[in-house]
């Protein structure tokens, strides 16, 4: 059985290299949309796969209206962005004093309600969201064919990283944000704005979510109401595997967990790769006895702090 | 006469059903170091914590140049010209130093050029500019001090209130902070100091008052700094 | 009598009654809203099983409704008779599909295998707290969910089950869940019950004193895999039970039972389950049409998770010691009595 695995591992085609960079990618951003909330609020947002999820479901009506691509691509930001801010107002800033717990079990109420309205309003059927259909068009390079969506993902997710890791690092918000992460008491006695800070990470967390719910129906045109439900759990098992508490690792944790299931999932023989959520969580659950508080952070880490 | 640059009235403070601070008054001046010691418990930290919105008291008021900022967030309240130098410095480690220095300017009031601030905490303590870039974990306990002094002094306050800044610093180190100290208060900013070793503030200080178990003690000059006596009865009252 | 007996005995009693008062409404109902009522009290059992781990530990689990599949699995392949076996499930294992026991050991033999599967999952996870128990027993169910889903020689699949006896009528259901109040209520009593107990408070200082965090987790969630287990037995032999019918909705349902009910009494989890079960029952029937006070009530199909998930919501933000505020039933008299004796400081 492994040596199989082996080998159709080193026969994996540039295809499914690419698409595993484009999901990898995808996975990084959302691990960073994620992340942010969590560095700020202390707060695991299980919603998040429900704001692309709107996100998606704009692109859907839009192109069913025949709205232009554009129009259709500013109503999904517009839709996941003020969907964001009232996360934040209503559930977000009133929890922020209880415990972990709480906050986890919430989020996940507000997921499950989320998408039960989705469901009410949409119906089961799902919508398409066709608007960038072109993207999933291969090209040729070298003699290879690329399907574009997978080249196009992996190079804004770059982009995206390459500017926040500009705002995080040269702005006076991005140092706010991350002194706030480090110690918000402190952060505060010195003069930065808790709502700022806050409102900030909650802004970008909801832009990286519009932008994946793009890049996400180009590839999965059809939008249901459990849209980015088992990505999202799958990023959350990445952060939590990378290192939930700082941003570098939490990101590629998300990426690693992004690039082995995309990988694996084309590689693999459909009968063997059924069981591959089993396996990217048996491996979850085995790093996170080994070493709970992350792969990619230092050795003896803890784990987030008990409830 | 106008107002002093902080002052507290019949401040009172509560950790549940335990008294931290009972009924405590006092005032800052301009250019004033005023110190505040005490046995451990005393309520001088809490005194600090009430006066930046960390805590909120349950009776008294504060009064910053003669506004009175009780009940304000910590971040209004820093941004009204009182900057902490906390206990244990509460300095970021991860982050440079400069960036450190950076965060301080969260604090300033107007948007006026900080380049001048920025120097003179560079020429009160030359290790801060010499280290700028490299992360603040690295810097050793009393250069971390000096830049967590840095760090408040940069948003340029009326008011500077320091908890335990000599804690764990070599003597030496001391000297050069509370040296630092008497420029800072020179330059006219009202400084309220906290502290454990009780002989240096007296002698630093133009005054310094006791606290023991919440309430105010009794008040000593410089001149008592030599009286060992008196101040272990304060201590023990 | 003491006061503090009368308290234990309320503490048992009070769940109890409301599990026979159910019962009760049970019998008097027409038989399509008896359903509902079977339901809940399984549910109970479920909410109960919940609350043992929760409740007393403080950690969360997200995985226990894997518990309840594998019960359900248990208790609906061994006691399909074995005439059909063959025809629906074709690629079971030889043992199982020689083998059929009757209901009741059916049901015994279900919670015994929730117990186990509890026992071989908690071994490694009972070290992990907080965050990353949370992603961990979400990741036992994921696997669970998906081996049942295709491993077709230990069940059904993804077809969903057939040709089981359907003996879930009141009376088991109503044992069940009065099996469960018992068992949770004797484990919280004792001392591994207090232990665990302490352990949520204050871990550190509970280890201080000698007790093992890790062990004493470990027994509630084997227990509470046993109960949940059972659990699926009875859900398995009352309804048409598929690998989607014991994943993420049931999930959420029960925890939002526990949570708005009260995770840290036995009180509160059964309350939970009844009002929610309530609530959600009547919403199903108002999604088909109802009559309320004389006026049709007639709401889109999907209504109810919309309801119990924005209550839930609500409940955590607002109070998030949910309805009894995680404490257990206590007569006003008995309440009383103890303002009065309490000695004074």
């Amino acid at each position: 059985m492994s040596s199989t695995l082996v080998a159709t591992v080193l026969g994996a085609d540039w295809q499914t290299l690419a698409d595993a960079m484009g999901q990898g990618g995808l996975y990084a951003l959302m691990a960073v949309g994620i992340g942010l909330v969590f560095g700020v609020l202390r707060l695991v947002n299980f919603a998040y796969g429900q704001l692309i999820m709107a996100g998606a479901y704009a692109l859907a009506v839009a192109s069913e209206r025949g709205w232009p691509v554009w129009e259709g691509i500013l109503l999904c930001f517009g839709v996941v962005l003020v969907l964001t801010l009232a996360m934040d107002r209503v559930v977000f800033r009133p929890l922020r004093a209880h415990s972990p717990a709480v906050m986890l079990v919430a989020t996940f109420a507000v997921a499950f309600l989320l998408q039960s309205i989705a469901l009410l309003w949409f119906g089961s059927l799902g919508k398409i969201a066709a608007s960038l259909a072109t993207l999933n068009q291969p090209v040729t390079i070298s003699g290879v064919d690329i399907r574009k969506i997978s080249i196009v993902t992996t190079a804004v997710a770059i982009g995206c990283l390459l500017v926040l890791v500009a705002v995080l690092g040269r702005t006076s918000v991005g140092l706010h944000m991350r002194a706030a992460a480090l110690d918000f008491r402190t952060a505060r006695l010195l003069g930065v704005r808790a709502n700022r800070v806050i409102g900030a990470a909650v802004l970008i967390s909801g832009l990286l979510a519009a932008t994946v719910a793009v890049m996400m129906t180009v590839e999965t045109p059809l939008v249901t109401p459990d849209f980015a439900l088992r990505d999202t759990i799958l990023v959350l098992a990445g952060v939590v595997l990378g290192g939930m508490n700082r941003l570098v690792p939490a990101t590629l944790g998300g990426f690693a967990i992004g690039f082995a299931s995309g990988f694996l999932g084309g590689a693999l023989p459909t009968d063997k790769s059924q069981y591959l959520p089993s396996f990217l969580f048996a491996a979850v659950i085995l790093v996170l006895l080994i070493r709970p508080g992350g792969l990619f952070t230092r050795a003896g880490g803890q784990a987030v702090e008990r409830l | 006469m106008s107002d002093p640059a902080l002052r507290l009235e019949a401040l009172e403070v509560r950790h549940g059903a335990v008294h931290a601070l009972r009924g405590l008054s006092l005032e800052v001046d301009r250019g004033e170091i005023v110190g505040l010691i005490g046995p451990n418990g005393a309520g001088k930290s809490s005194t600090l914590h009430a006066v930046m919105g960390l805590m909120r008291p349950s009776a008294g008021d504060v009064r910053l140049g003669g506004e009175s900022i009780v009940g304000r967030d910590p971040e209004a309240i820093a941004r009204r010209g009182i900057a902490l130098v906390p206990e244990g410095r509460r300095i970021f480690a991860e982050l440079s130093v400069e960036e450190n220095l950076r965060l301080g300017l969260a604090g300033r009031r107007g948007r006026g050029d900080h380049d001048a601030d920025l120097q003179r905490v560079f020429a009160l303590f030359p290790i801060v500019e010499e280290f700028r870039k490299r992360p603040a974990g690295s810097l050793s306990g009393g250069q971390q001090q000096q830049l967590a002094i840095g760090r408040a002094l940069v948003a340029a306050p009326d008011v500077l209130l320091l908890d335990e800044p000599s804690l764990g610093l070599a003597p030496r180190v001391v000297d050069l902070v509370f040296s630092a100290l008497q420029e800072i208060s020179a330059a006219g900013i009202a400084v309220l100091l906290v502290e454990q070793r009780a002989q240096r503030t007296v002698a630093l200080a133009s005054r310094t008052y006791v606290l023991s178990n919440g309430s105010l003690r009794l008040t000593l000059g410089p001149e008592a700094a030599g009286d060992t006596e008196k101040l272990v009865a304060a201590y023990f009252a | 009598m003491t006061h503090l007996r009368v308290t234990r005995i309320v503490e048992l009693l009070a769940p109890a009654l409301l599990v026979g008062a159910v019962a009760l409404v049970g019998t008097i109902v027409s038989t399509s809203t008896q359903t509902y009522v079977i339901t809940t009290l399984v549910n109970i059992v479920i909410v109960v099983a919940l609350y043992v781990f929760i409740g007393n530990s403080g950690v969360l689990s997200f995985g226990h409704v894997s518990f309840v599949a594998v019960g359900a699995w248990t208790g609906g392949i061994l006691s399909i008779p074995l005439a059909e076996k063959p025809a629906i499930m074709p690629s079971l294992f030889g043992f199982l599909r020689d083998t059929t026991v009757g209901n009741a050991s059916s049901l015994a033999l279900a919670a015994a295998v929730g117990a186990t599967f509890a026992l071989v999952v908690g071994l490694p996870l009972m070290r992990l707290s907080g965050l990353a128990a949370g992603i961990a027993t979400f990741g036992v169910l994921e696997i669970t969910h998906n081996v049942l889903r295709y491993w077709e020689k230990i069940g059904p699949g993804v077809t969903t089950f057939s040709a089981v006896p359907e003996t879930t009528g009141l009376l088991q259901a109503m044992v069940g869940a009065l099996i469960a109040v018992v068992v949770a209520y004797l484990y919280q009593r004792s001392r591994y019950g207090r232990m665990l107990r302490a352990t949520r408070e204050d871990a550190a200082a509970a280890r201080a004193v000698g007790v093992s965090v890790y062990g004493q987790r470990l027994v509630a969630f084997m227990l509470s895999g046993g109960l949940a287990g059972l659990a699926g037995a009875l859900y398995v032999h009352l309804l048409p039970v598929n690998t989607e019918s014991v994943y993420l909705d049931l999930t959420f349902i029960t925890l939002a039972m526990l949570v708005i009910g009260g995770a840290t009494s036995l009180w509160g989890a059964v309350v939970g389950a009844v009002a929610v079960s309530a609530v959600d029952s009547f919403l199903a029937e108002a999604e088909n049409g109802v009559h309320v006070f004389g006026r049709l009530l007639d709401l889109p199909a999907g209504t109810r998770v919309v309801v119990v998930g924005a209550f839930m919501a609500l409940v955590l933000i607002v109070r998030p010691s949910g309805i009894t505020g995680g404490r257990e039933f206590s007569l006003p008299v008995t309440s009383a009595r103890a303002l009065l004796t309490k000695s004074r400081p």
